[in-house]
């Protein structure tokens, strides 16, 4: 028996900052259902040492969850410095969006650079599809 | 040979300097362009789509349920617009008046305050003309024009000889990028790249006006103030310096006052103007058409012939608080673009959309009609980022209507 199957998933807490990308612009514009605009889309863009501490690698599948919404994005690495531990960056997207508070403190305005969410390992699963 | 230059849509930038090869109503290549403008110049479709309930119907089945629709609502929302020409913006104000409606554009969860504060003279203001002729110190505020403006640096602010520029980046300009991230705009800025953490705009803001006012500059976060310093004393020698804001500076800060100061005490040494980096090509000309007819850029809820405005009228806060029954919305996806926890109400709503694309929110709607992409199929006028109107004038012909004509028949048959 494959012990380690009882142990659970490492799981630590992120602060996702959103962005704009010109390659899934122009994705989205071509075909805001299609595979590119997808796989442009659901990712989320870790510090290395948050890679370590959740145990999974560049291209694995990881599950990014809070009290507003859950979705399976690829992670990669943000290839940015210095590090940025417990920072992470995503694409602007109904992917991010799944996540954003609906805390608006009455100003109408959500908080969509500053998005909390647990990350987890989800080797294996499906990248979260859009509703169509 | 005289050449035929078009306007591309596909962002607030409004480059006027697009050339096409078509044939039959199919744009074949597009020259001049960014990688986003050659896409969306090249989105045109030549057949309409009209639907009920997800059902192909014909255009005046579309437009009657979608008039049974406003005319059954109590307090319907107008929303989008952002990629509509100015005619088309005015027919839906009229339409918000008509139907008593909330009406709001993207603007009022982006840059609407902004807007707002540029059109009642709180900031110095320039064109993006001025930029390329005259620029020395561009400042990116938690923009990145390299992926949301992708000919913003190239065209205007960093690489072009202008006229009193003629020595041009190597010599004469200065880039700087201010952000919580090394983007593409803050690569090429080099060692002008200040990297602060997220929510720490306004220290470095205080911190900026401390050392023009040669005082120590300290932030929470001990950005090295001799690097604030530095940064000080560059721009206090612009002679034409701009600030480029992105919503990474404005998500930021809770209100515009901290911007404002920094502003004020740049001219008090130097010379700065503002420029808002707005993406939907016609989101300002929406803030500035609405202004001139109700005083605000947005937010607003027409009622007996006066016209309400605040926060709770936007398109967030009246979906969650459900004080909308009906959606009408031109050219934009909230389920796309809001928080699902928020845009989900919509659901509960019928909702009629009119939009040139396929969207998450046009597959849910009770009608859909697919129009003429603004500036591709269509022509109009707009307004630039910078406030400067642009005519522009279709590319090819569609059989796709224009989002102005759904509008007329609307409001003629209400």
């Amino acid at each position: 028996m494959d012990f380690t199957s009882f142990l659970k998933a490492p799981e630590i807490n992120v602060k996702i900052v959103t962005y704009r990308d010109i390659f899934q612009d122009k994705a989205m514009i071509e075909n805001r259902f299609g595979e590119e605009y997808r796989n442009l889309s659901a990712v989320i863009k870790l510090d290395p040492s948050d890679f370590k501490q959740l145990s999974v690698k560049k291209g694995d599948s990881v599950i990014l969850k809070n009290s507003f919404g859950t979705v399976v994005v690829i992670a990669e690495e943000s290839g940015y410095e210095p590090s940025h531990k417990g920072i992470a960056y995503m694409p602007s997207s109904p992917w991010s969006n799944m996540l954003v508070s609906d805390e608006t403190g009455g100003t109408g305005v959500p908080r969509f650079k500053d998005i909390s969410v647990t990350v987890a390992s989800a080797k294996g699963q499906k990248v979260t599809e859009l509703e169509s | 040979m005289e050449k035929n230059y078009y306007v591309c849509t596909g962002c607030g930038m409004l480059c006027d300097d697009i050339e096409v090869e078509s044939e039959k109503n199919i744009i074949n290549k597009v020259y001049t362009a960014c990688r986003i403008g050659v896409a969306h110049m090249k989105d045109g479709k030549e057949s309409a789509v009209f639907r009920v309930d997800n059902k192909p119907v014909d255009e005046a089945t579309a437009i009657s349920e979608a008039v049974a629709i406003l005319k059954n609502a109590k307090n319907p929302l107008i929303f989008g617009l952002g990629t509509c020409s100015d005619e088309t913006q005015e027919l839906a104000i009229e339409l918000a008046r008509k139907t008593s409606a909330n009406l709001d554009d993207t603007s009022s969860y982006c840059l609407g305050k902004v807007i707002e504060a540029l059109l009642n003279n709180k900031f110095k203001a320039c064109t993006l003309d001025d930029v390329r002729n005259k620029a020395d110190v561009s400042i990116f505020w938690g923009s990145d024009p390299s992926d949301s403006h992708p000919r913003h640096l190239s065209k205007h602010s960093y690489f072009p000889r202008g006229t009193e520029k003629q020595r041009g980046w190597e010599e004469e300009r200065t880039a700087i990028a201010i952000d919580v991230r090394k983007s593409h705009t803050a690569k090429i800025c080099g060692n002008y790249f200040f990297q602060i953490p997220p929510g720490g705009d306004k220290e470095f803001i205080d911190a900026l006006i401390a050392a023009l006012a040669g005082k120590l500059p300290k932030t929470s976060y001990n950005f090295p103030p001799k690097r604030i310093l530095e940064l000080a004393n560059i721009l206090k020698g612009a002679k034409f310096g701009v600030i480029f804001v992105g919503l990474g500076l404005i998500y930021s800060l809770e209100d515009l006052e901290p911007l404002i100061q920094l502003m004020n005490a740049l001219n008090e040494k130097s010379n700065f103007h503002l420029v808002p980096m707005v993406v939907h090509y016609n989101m300002r000309g929406f803030n500035e058409n609405l202004f001139k007819e109700t005083g605000y850029v947005n937010s607003v809820k027409f009622e007996d012939g006066t016209v309400k405005h605040g926060p709770e009228y936007s398109i967030v806060e009246s979906l969650k608080a459900k004080t909308v029954d009906a959606a009408l919305i031109i050219g934009s996806d909230p389920l796309s673009s809001l928080p699902r926890s928020i845009s989900k109400n919509l659901l509960e709503i019928p909702t009629i959309v009119i939009d040139p694309c396929e969207t998450l929110i046009s597959k849910k709607a009770k009608v859909y009609i697919s129009t003429a992409i603004s500036g591709v199929e269509s022509g109009g006028s707009a307004t630039r980022m910078d406030g400067v109107k642009v005519d522009f004038k279709p590319v090819i012909e569609t059989k796709r209507p224009s989002d102005e004509a759904v509008l007329k028949k609307i409001m003629e048959a209400l």
